[in-house]
């Protein structure tokens, strides 16, 4: 469950959200629709505690409030966002980024099985061989970043309460689109919640019974 | 080939490249590391070297590369690349340097600063991940 009230949320002097207001009960998928510049994406950061954004108003999901809770502890928290322009990071390599984000989740399981399941899950994902061995999304097509997104997305989904997707469809091809529903199905299924943001036609009429339009709010 | 130094002193080697690549990493944390690698070529060697230095606390690194091509070595085609990451307090000097008395060369050098850009210690907060020394100190050791 994630309920949202009244959330307004700022870049420096610039107001983006105003007033916001929703619920999405465990299980369901919220679409958020609207225009370029309607802050599709500066809502799901708002909830993700980007720093640079101030937000004022309730952010309440099953572990408790989050509003003045630091970025990294939503994280822990249960939050998990695919994020729309997913960064390459100098002298960060792929599978430490893993066995770091295994410790500080608190996922079970010993290193030589983290990395089994990381490398069968770059497979499944359609990640080039060797993948892991890489610095973090260096020399990464826009897809190969989404499919990255998509892999920590199912690594950590048995943490997740509140799954954020900016766009993670964009820049993939048609058929990894499946893998996308049965992400978000697998997270409904484990009573989390999903927030989605799409421009993809298919996934907007697919997900369309639960909707926040920004063009509207 | 590949070397890690962890909390060395100092380095002075003296290298006749054979392999098409060597990557040296220095990992300092505490007291003061001065490296010396001298490269000597024979002929048509062809070679890239990797230098990576992380350095944490107050501790230091002076680092040098030096390619030294006389005139009676030719077709040497090189590439001297230093990425540094000074946390903390640390210093880190580090420079390729080129001596080359035949024109018959080809040699590229490139000497960057690591850093962690707000997007993307962002992206590191939004994994829950907050200790960015441990993991760009992990992610040299475990290359």
């Amino acid at each position: 469950m994630i309920s949202v009230e009244n959330l307004s949320a700022s870049i420096g002097d610039k107001q983006i959200l105003n007033n916001i207001s929703f619920t999405v009960e465990p299980g369901e998928c919220l679409l958020i629709t609207g225009p370029n510049g309607s802050g599709k994406s500066t809502l799901l950061h708002t909830i993700m505690g980007r720093p640079d954004i101030t937000a004022s108003g309730s952010i309440k999901i099953r572990s408790g409030e989050l509003i003045d809770l630091p970025c990294h502890e939503r994280s822990q928290a249960g939050v998990f966002m695919a994020h729309q322009s997913p960064p390459a990071i100098d002298g960060i390599n792929t599978m430490t980024l893993f066995k770091e984000i295994q410790k500080v989740q608190n996922v079970a399981g010993s290193t030589s099985e983290l990395i089994k399941l990381t490398k069968s899950l770059f497979t499944w994902i359609g990640l080039p061989e060797g993948w892991e061995k890489r610095p973090f999304n260096n020399g990464a097509s826009g897809g190969e970043r989404k499919k990255n997104e998509l892999t920590q997305a199912v690594y950590l989904q048995n943490k997740t309460q509140v799954l954020l997707l900016d766009e993670p469809d964009s820049g993939l091809e048609q058929s990894s689109r499946q893998k996308i529903i049965d992400l978000i199905q697998e997270t409904k299924n484990r009573n989390g919640c999903v927030l989605l943001v799409t421009h993809d036609k298919e996934l907007q009429e697919l997900y369309s019974a639960n909707k926040l339009d920004l063009g509207n709010a | 080939m590949r070397k890690v130094y962890l909390d060395a002193e100092s380095l002075d080697l003296v290298l006749v490249p054979t392999r098409p690549e060597y990557e040296f990493v220095f990992i300092q944390t505490e007291g003061k590391c001065t490296a010396q690698i001298n490269l000597k070529p024979f002929s048509d060697a062809k070679f890239k070297i990797r230098i990576y230095i992380y350095a944490e606390g107050s501790s230091e690194v002076d680092c040098v590369c030096t390619l030294n091509v006389p005139k009676d070595v030719s077709g040497v085609e090189t590439d001297i690349q230093i990425r540094s990451w000074p946390f903390d307090k640390s210093k880190i000097k580090a420079r390729p340097e080129m001596f080359i008395a035949n024109s018959d060369i080809i040699a590229t050098h490139g000497n960057a600063l690591g850093t962690l850009k707000p997007e993307d210690k962002y992206y590191l907060d939004s994994r829950g991940i907050t200790d960015y020394k441990e993991l760009v100190k992990q992610s040299l050791l475990n290359a």
